[in-house]
């Protein structure tokens, strides 16, 4: 029921016992995922060869796991919305402005009840997410009621959520938090990052979700063909709101670990991430075009880029260099997967008819029948 | 080079001499040869995969062969190229009449020869006259300042026929002409062919739509499995012999309707629905275990009462009621809801999740069914729901994980009407169910509604096709101008009787 394809049990295996071709689905990991996995693990084997004492250093691998989490969250968020066949680009500025407000909410307690403020952290976190929730309906609203285009309705809250996270703060870096918070930030559950932890059970929670639930199927199959999906019964609205306050609530978890991490809030923290956390949905297979996306996959992108970021460092490359780097790698594999969805393609133009139809998207397509 | 005979008209225009053509490892074309006489109308005909559309692309230069020759006014070339193609006259029309839906008929038909001839500025006002003058020849009524998407598909045709006119065009392919036609419109084409016959046009019709094919070849060559099978004269190939050739096997289009019980209880019932430029009016009910035909014209109003009771569009007034149950709210999920199931005209972009698989397709419809009490699908049922339309349908693939694309045209459509049994709808419509499917396949999809139909669900089967009515429905509404003006029941549907009350 994923979106998982695999070339080996598509082609014809009629005479093959279907116990062992359940096997064969369990053991074999799909395509895309395999694929990022042996990138991931390439990146991570070239830096570690190229400066091992900087590289290897378990302070740059622990710093590696803190930092990776709020990327990969906004990264899983984006892979949502694109999956529906949309995009999200407020993310980064709804997760500024969750923190922004849990800096806010904590100072003006804290002015006459510092040991209160502490004590409501729980409540502070949660307030984030809310915020996350809200931002994410706004966006929901206009995607699907108004009709509005995701690229330009999501730029347009963009720039609201970042103007008015802007003119709260007056352009300043807020320091005011709950040190539990910012503890929580550093501790370490049998060495890995308790943010790391948030991370992964996003990512699981994410995936059941999509996989295994009417919702994320719908948001899928509204991906994949949203004529199709009306025409099968799926409210196309209902789909595109909840996918929309998803992702922002996400979003707003994101600006949670912004602040248990730094631990500041600011307007223009994680400036870049937008475009970074985009290269990360599609590296990690998800289809621009709608109706594909693994949480494995954008997992495994999150760690390579994460990886990536660091290496750079201890290669004492700039973050300029790093952007490059960035663009390359989103160019790279849209071609790849152009090609490789043309040399799939190719053979089978002698199918009848439906031939005319034109391709719309090409991450995991699946020609199967080519021999 | 081959010498030139007897130089006059018996000189083929075209012709292809033991094509060959492999496609890793299978063999989609074996020493096929074909012959087109100026003047001529030639029907390929051949089931889905017979090789047909290949050797289309092979005369049209999208695909070299592997062996064989293509012979064009006596002169062989081993391949074409689609720009050399084009310049000896061939021209092929594709199913989707590749236009440009947002340029105006005009432009549509002088745009292509106006690039192919190398112009680099393109003037509106120097190429309008090539586009009067083909219409005014050809006395067509055709809007040459209307954008093409506001056409209709017969008019669209049109178009694409007055564009492969100008260029010249003395052979003229056309792949499936007349499945998104009316009796009217494929009447108004069939009179267009006359007078390109009479310009010396010679035309190759790709088709399975049998009937037709006889009324205006003058002759036939049937393609089964890459293979020739047969070339002769239209008029000594019976439906049946067609048939039987193209299938290997005798294909049976009679008449079999169940006895419904008298007591069969009414599941659908629709009092005096109105949709103000669509239909009035609209009264009718529907048995369970019964299907009922909707024919009419294109634009009479068939397929917009189905997707009225469907909710695309609202009706203005009326009551539809479903097992006694008055249908309320008016959109698609609301239908759905009551059991209502709709199998669009429109396969490919309505009906299907192209690049998903047959799973996703068959549940697509069915998803909060299949939800066990942790908000989670149950995977278990969900894969014997799965499991068993598939086989219940016979879906002709390696397995249920196959992306749709792969399928064949019939396969494709046992998948749409899948996702709706998998809903257990209590009344199914089906609209045009059997549009680009092949000979073998539509008899099976129509045993497939009679066998659903005995199971106790209510069919509208919405369709031109006399014959296909005749063979599996118990009455037939006929829908003229937005209105139902006949009712055909028992030994009245007949496939002349259909005919008659629909055109007249």
């Amino acid at each position: 029921m994923t979106s998982k394809t695999d070339d080996r049990t598509a082609t014809p295996m009629e005479g093959i016992d279907d116990r062992y071709q359940s096997l064969l689905r369990r053991v074999h990991v799909d395509r895309t995922t395999g694929r990022m996995l042996l990138l991931t693990v390439l990146t991570f084997g070239l830096f570690a060869a190229l400066n091992p004492r900087v590289f290897l250093n378990p302070l740059n691998l622990q710093n590696i796991a803190v930092a990776a989490p709020e990327i990969g969250v906004l990264a899983i968020a984006m892979m949502l919305a694109m999956l529906t066949g949309g995009i999200d680009l407020s993310l980064v500025a709804i997760a500024n402005l969750s923190a922004i407000t849990i800096s806010m909410t904590y100072t003006a307690v804290a002015k006459d009840d510092p040991g209160l403020a502490e004590s409501l952290m729980p409540l502070l976190a949660l307030e984030g997410v809310l915020v996350g929730v809200a931002a994410g309906a706004v966006n929901g609203l206009l995607v699907s009621r108004v009709g509005i285009t995701p690229i330009l309705a999501t730029l347009g809250t963009m720039q609201v959520f970042n103007g008015i996270a802007v003119a709260w703060t007056g352009g300043s870096t807020l320091y005011g938090l709950p040190q539990s918070l910012a503890d929580l930030g550093m501790s370490t559950v049998g060495g890995v990052p308790v943010l790391f932890l948030v991370f992964l059970l996003v990512a699981v929670a994410t995936g059941l979700f999509v996989a295994r639930t009417p919702a994320g199927l719908r948001a899928q199959l509204q991906g994949a063909n949203p004529v199709a999906a009306k025409f099968s019964g799926i409210e196309s609205s209902s789909v595109l709101m909840r996918t929309y306050t998803v992702a922002g609530a996400l979003g707003g978890l994101a600006g949670v670990l912004f602040i248990a991490r730094n631990p500041t809030a600011s307007a223009d923290y994680g400036a870049s991430y937008v475009l970074l956390v985009i290269v990360i949905a599609v590296l990690g297979g998800t289809n621009p075009a709608g109706g594909f996306a693994t949480v494995a996959g954008v997992v495994l992108a999150t760690l390579t880029l994460q990886v990536l970021a660091s290496g750079f460092t201890a290669m004492r490359l700039s973050a300029y260099e790093y952007a490059i780097a960035q663009g390359v790698i989103l160019i790279v594999v849209m071609v790849t997967d152009q090609v490789r969805w043309r040399r799939r393609r190719g053979p089978r133009r002698s199918a009848p008819s439906d031939a005319a139809v034109p391709p719309n998207s090409h991450q995991t397509l699946n020609s199967g029948r080519q021999s | 080079m081959v010498q030139p005979e007897q130089a006059d008209a018996r000189q083929p225009v075209l012709a292809v001499r033991d094509i060959t053509k492999t496609y890793g490892g299978v063999r989609a074309l074996s020493d096929v040869s074909l012959e087109l006489m100026p003047g001529e109308v030639h029907c390929l005909a051949g089931e889905n995969g017979c090789g047909k559309s290949t050797l289309i692309k092979i005369i049209s230069g999208a695909e070299r062969p592997d062996r064989g020759e293509i012979v064009i006014d006596g002169v062989a070339h081993p391949a074409m190229d689609p720009a050399g193609a084009i310049r000896s006259g061939i021209q092929v029309i594709y199913q989707d009449f590749s236009l440009f839906p947002n340029l105006t008929v005009a432009e549509n038909i002088t745009l292509t020869s106006a690039v192919a001839d190398g112009k680099r500025l393109y003037s509106a006002a120097a190429l309008r006259p090539a586009a009067d003058r083909i219409v005014a020849e050809l006395g067509l009524d055709l809007d040459l300042d209307a954008d093409v998407e506001r056409l209709t598909v017969a008019d669209r045709q049109l178009t694409a026929i007055c564009r492969a006119l100008v260029h010249e065009a003395r052979v003229i392919i056309m792949d499936e002409p007349t499945t998104a036609l009316t009796h009217s419109e494929v009447a108004r084409l069939f009179a267009l062919v006359e007078r390109l016959r009479d310009r010396g046009v010679a035309l190759v019709f790709v088709s399975h739509k049998l009937d037709e094919v006889l009324e205006v070849s003058q002759r036939v060559t049937i393609l089964r499995s890459g293979r020739h099978v047969v070339t002769a004269a239209a008029g000594e190939l019976s439906p049946a012999a067609i048939a039987h050739h193209m299938t290997g096997r005798e294909i049976n289009e009679e008449r079999v309707v169940s006895a419904l019980p008298i007591d069969a209880p009414t599941v659908l019932d629709v009092r005096e629905l109105n949709l103000a430029g669509a239909f009035e009016d609209v009264t009718f009910s529907l048995r369970r275990g019964e299907i009922l035909g909707v024919t009419g014209l294109l634009g009479s109003g068939r397929t917009e009462i189905a997707e009225a009771l469907f909710g695309i569009t609202r009706p203005d007034s009326g009551t539809v009621h479903v097992d006694g149950a008055p249908l309320t709210g008016h959109r698609i999920e609301d239908a759905v809801r009551a059991g209502i199931g709709y199998v669009p005209e429109d396969r490919l972009t309505q009906g299907l999740f192209l690049e998903k698989s047959i799973a996703d397709n068959i549940i697509a419809g069915s998803l909060d069914r299949h939800r066990s009490r942790s908000r989670l699908l149950d995977r278990a049922r969900v894969r014997s729901t799965i499991q068993s339309l598939f086989e219940r349908l016979k879906v002709k693939a390696p397995n249920t994980r196959a992306v749709v694309r792969s399928l064949s045209g019939g396969n494709a459509q046992r998948v749409v009407i899948a996702k709706w049994l998998a809903t257990q709808p209590k009344v199914l419509m089906l609209n045009g169910p059997t549009v680009g499917v092949d000979v073998g396949s539509k008899a099976e999809i129509l045993e497939i509604l009679r066998n659903e139909a005995e199971r106790g669900m209510g069919v509208i089967v919405i369709s031109d096709d006399a014959p296909e009515l005749v063979s599996c429905c118990h009455r037939v509404l006929i829908v003229r101008r937005g209105r139902i003006v006949h009712e055909l029941a028992g030994d009245d549907v007949t496939v002349s009787r259909i005919q008659d009350r629909m055109a007249a």
